[in-house]
């Protein structure tokens, strides 16, 4: 897991692979088309079109179409999204620097109180040990 | 040359070390250290002004001199900062925000800025993204000759997200300390209530022992006829005594 900003550029990159793949589909895999009642499609032979393109049925290619297009407007939303969910879009700079500095005064406050736990720990360990080794099972 | 390699190193799986680790003999080191201790130099980063030719390699290189130096086939610099649009030759997209049209586009100032218009500027980018691809698209169905123009909006477009997305970089850093440190407090206050909790708790059983030894104290200063019932008496407040301590402890 990256943190938000690398997933955004990421999402950004892929959304321009995205682009590239579309624009390939759309230009390899349509069939040819007549312009009038009058054109013909020219017979080709089968190794010739495999050079310049690659035909799918009609209603295949309208699904990759619109599966195309659907991937894209979700990518565009998911970089959306990662925007507004951007770390700390409400703070200034300033802000920032107030607050660390206050995380830091709370740690040193916190880390003395956690020092001065631990030696009340161990004054109660000593005393319990006093108290068990100067009692005897009858 | 002080570094010309010996033809040989190329030769092997792992590469030699620097030839100059050679220069390291405790004599040449003695002789480098006096030399500082007379130039009254401290700081082992901070360099003799001139040293012998022999001892040229037991002090680190100065600074690239104009601050720029290349490693791997990357340019790096001293100082580390995010170059600007129009350095790396790309086209700048002016920011529309209205908050972003009055503020001089220096970067501190931008910065200073909330950064929720940076957000809606991205935003934007992204969306004139997805408008100029279908555009692209268009201008191809059309006249693919023409496309070139749309293609290289979009790389301005790509490029200018990536550099909004980089300038952010710092905030975020910013960020992901204070997110740290509120961790690492969190962790802290727990351990210590934790201990506090244990400590209470042996407080007590030591509060409950030291009543219970008293009542013995009590029971054995009693007038007792016989020394046997005396014993007995005993015997009985110890194992009561016992049990509990058993209980409290368990």
């Amino acid at each position: 897991m990256t943190d938000r900003l690398t997933q955004l550029q990421d999402a950004v990159d892929q959304l321009a692979q995205q682009f590239v793949a579309a624009v390939h589909f759309v230009h390899k895999r349509h069939d040819y088309q007549t312009l009038g009642p009058n054109d013909k499609v020219r017979e080709v032979k089968p190794e010739e079109m495999q050079q310049t393109i690659d035909p799918l049925p009609a209603e295949d290619f309208q699904a990759g179409l619109s599966e195309l297009s659907r991937d894209l407007i979700t990518k565009e939303q998911q970089i959306e999204y990662l925007i507004s969910m951007l770390p700390g879009l409400q703070n200034s700079e300033e802000d920032q620097e107030k607050s660390i500095k206050e995380l830091e005064e709370d740690l040193k406050a916190a880390e003395a109180q956690r020092l001065e736990a631990l030696k009340e720990k161990d004054e109660i360990l000593a005393e319990l040990d006093r108290v068990i080794q100067s009692i005897h099972r009858p | 040359m002080a570094d010309e390699e010996d033809p040989q190193s190329l030769v092997g799986t792992f590469p030699e070390p620097p030839s100059f680790y050679k220069d390291f003999t405790p004599a040449n080191v003695s002789r480098i250290e006096e030399l500082r201790k007379a130039a009254g130099i401290e700081d082992l980063a901070s360099r003799l002004p001139d040293v012998p030719e022999d001892l040229i390699n037991l002090q680190p290189p100065a600074e690239p001199e104009n601050g720029k130096w290349r490693v791997f086939g990357d340019h790096y610099t001293l100082e580390d900062k995010l170059p600007t649009l129009e350095e790396v030759g790309a086209v700048s997209l002016p920011p529309t925000h209205p908050s972003r049209l009055q503020a001089s586009p220096s970067s501190s100032q931008v910065a200073q800025n909330n950064h929720y218009d940076h957000a809606l500027e991205l935003k934007r980018l992204t969306k004139s993204l997805l408008l100029n691809f279908l555009e692209l698209l268009t201008t191809l169905s059309q006249n693919p000759g023409h496309a070139s123009a749309k293609i290289s909006d979009i790389n301005t477009l790509l490029i200018n997200i990536h550099h909004a997305l980089n300038e952010y970089r710092p905030h975020q850093a910013r960020e992901s300390a204070a997110e740290l440190m509120q961790d690492h407090l969190d962790t802290i206050r727990r351990e210590t209530t934790s201990v506090r909790e244990g400590v209470d708790r042996a407080r007590r059983v030591l509060e409950g022992l030291g009543s219970l030894t008293f009542a013995e104290r009590e029971a054995s200063q009693a007038p007792v006829d016989e020394e046997a019932e005396k014993k007995l008496r005993k015997q009985q407040d110890g194992l009561t005594l016992w049990n509990c301590a058993d209980a409290l402890l368990a």
